[in-house]
């Protein structure tokens, strides 16, 4: 479904991923684990094409997406969901408008199917009675939710978490991780999710890659990351046991 | 050493502006033409700057007319205070105070917004969901700010003349009407055209600066105070320059 192949990228002379390769295969959630600034973000962003890789090739259903003309790469860009870290929703917008926003522009719904479209997507995320409120009236935890709520309102194939529990508190984190959860039973999407959260990882993945200097370090399924003795790995679970 | 860093920086932009103009270029007539955000942007910039350019306005056309009037009656010569305040008010001084006004009102607005949408990320969340930030945030509000500054200035065109009429009737007794009719018979169609003519450039100017700082922001929220305040003084510079050049332009093409 996903499919990275050898990708490099530098900012200057900071090398920041140097020939990473990895598959997600359909349906399956891999968490791609590491500490901040170490190019998890910029990995998932190469993945929609907001940011180029200098070397290397990303297939997304079979298609080399950086062959892709803008058509094409928006076309296939509909059927992907991004969570942005800091949840991105349009500041002027108010949730109901942020929500439709993607329904107004790439479907041919009636007024009155797209405020149902945006209810029920409402509900999915528990914030039904957040609808007239603008972003700025919504917690942290909330514009996750609605930040969430509005990338699986076209109903996406491909659904990509960037640090989705970042500047949370733990207990939230934790109804986020089971938020992910519950929309994958629900969607079955190919989900990829960047952290640095143990909690979100061990409970979310069914394959995690360890990303460190450039390339990843690790790669298995969270109970071999528990038995692993890999130092890195050791040290984020320690930060998770804490 | 800091001046040559601006005049370097500068001209950067300068550089940066013309590509974003050309690509402006390349989409503005290219469909949808998001007319309801056009409309939307619009009614918010008329909004912005009714009241300021409002008062400006009428201050413009009392000073005026109270600093000419002294003089021209030196020459008894008060007949003439109406005419002279409408040739300044629609010739210059209404177009390019206007312009500057809006650069600091409007582009300083436009720079932050998108600036902060940048630092955000939500231009990037929108790219993401397949909609062209470019044509949605910037070719909207462009359009919007070329549309609306010609139309704030013949506002403000307006309100400057009654200013002039009140410093009128503070020195001499005159009925409104005649006091329009002395305008009339002062101004002429060619001095209408490139008063009003030059707004459109004036309008884009500060919509594509904004834009373009905005769109280009980074470094975070220090980013977003340095778009908005670069625009202005970007836009500002750009209007005065541009004005220059079109004043000597309008006497090539109109020279009486």
């Amino acid at each position: 479904m996903i499919r990275v192949e050898n990708i490099y990228k530098r900012f200057g002379d900071l090398v920041v991923l140097n020939g990473v390769s990895f598959e997600v295969p359909k349906g399956t959630t891999t968490v791609i684990l590491g500490r901040s600034g170490i190019g998890k973000s910029v990995l998932l962003k190469c993945i929609v094409r907001l940011i180029e890789p200098d070397d290397g090739k990303i297939f997304i259903e079979g298609k080399n997406i950086s062959e892709l003309s803008l058509k094409e790469l928006n076309d296939l860009r509909k059927d992907i969901g991004f969570l942005f870290q800091s949840a991105a929703l349009y500041d002027s917008m108010s949730v109901r408008e942020n929500l439709a926003f993607p329904l107004v522009r790439h479907t041919d719904l009636s007024d009155s199917e797209i405020e149902e479209r945006v209810k029920e997507t409402l509900r999915l995320v528990g914030l039904s009675e957040a609808i007239d409120k603008m972003p700025s009236e919504l917690s942290g935890g909330m514009r996750k939710r609605i930040g969430l709520a509005r990338s699986l309102i076209l109903h996406p194939k491909i659904m990509l978490y960037d640090e989705p529990t970042t500047g949370l508190d733990p207990v939230t984190s934790k109804e986020i991780a089971k938020l992910i959860i519950d929309m994958q039973n629900k969607f079955k999407m190919t989900n990829i999710v960047v952290t640095h959260d143990m909690v979100v990882a061990l409970s979310t993945a069914d394959r995690i890659l360890l990303l460190d200097n450039g390339n990843f370090i690790f790669d298995g399924t969270p109970d071999e990351l528990i038995k692993s003795e890999i130092d890195m790995a050791k040290k984020f679970l320690s930060t998770s046991l804490d | 050493m800091k001046f040559v860093e601006n005049i370097k920086y500068f001209f950067s932009v300068i550089g940066g502006l013309t590509d974003f103009t050309i690509r402006f270029f390349l989409e503005v007539f290219r469909p949808p033409y998001e007319i309801s955000e056009i409309r939307k942007h619009m009614d918010e910039l008329g909004v912005k700057t009714f009241s300021i350019v409002s008062v400006t306005g009428f201050i413009i056309g009392l000073v005026l007319g109270m600093q000419s009037q002294p003089v021209l009656a030196r020459f008894g010569a008060e007949m003439f205070l109406p005419g002279m305040i409408a040739l300044s008010v629609i010739r210059e001084l209404g177009p390019v105070l206007t312009a500057l006004i809006f650069a600091g009102r409007v582009g300083s607005g436009i720079g932050a917004e998108l600036g902060s949408m940048r630092v955000t990320e939500q231009i990037d969340a929108m790219e993401v969901s397949a909609v062209d930030p470019f044509r949605f945030l910037v070719v909207t509000r462009v359009i919007a700010t070329t549309l609306m500054l010609p139309l704030l200035t013949i506002y403000v065109d307006f309100i400057a003349i009654l200013g002039g009429y009140v410093a009128v009737i503070i020195t001499q007794n005159m009925t409104f009407p005649y006091y329009i009719q002395l305008i009339l018979d002062a101004i002429r169609f060619s001095d209408l055209i490139p008063g009003i003519s030059k707004t459109f450039v004036f309008g884009f100017v500060v919509g594509i600066v904004g834009s373009y700082l905005g769109f280009n922001a980074s470094k975070g929220t220090e980013g977003v105070g340095k778009a908005s305040t670069t625009s202005v003084v970007i836009s500002s510079l750009l209007i005065l320059l541009i004005d220059s050049v079109l004043v000597r332009l309008t006497l090539i093409i109109f020279p009486d």
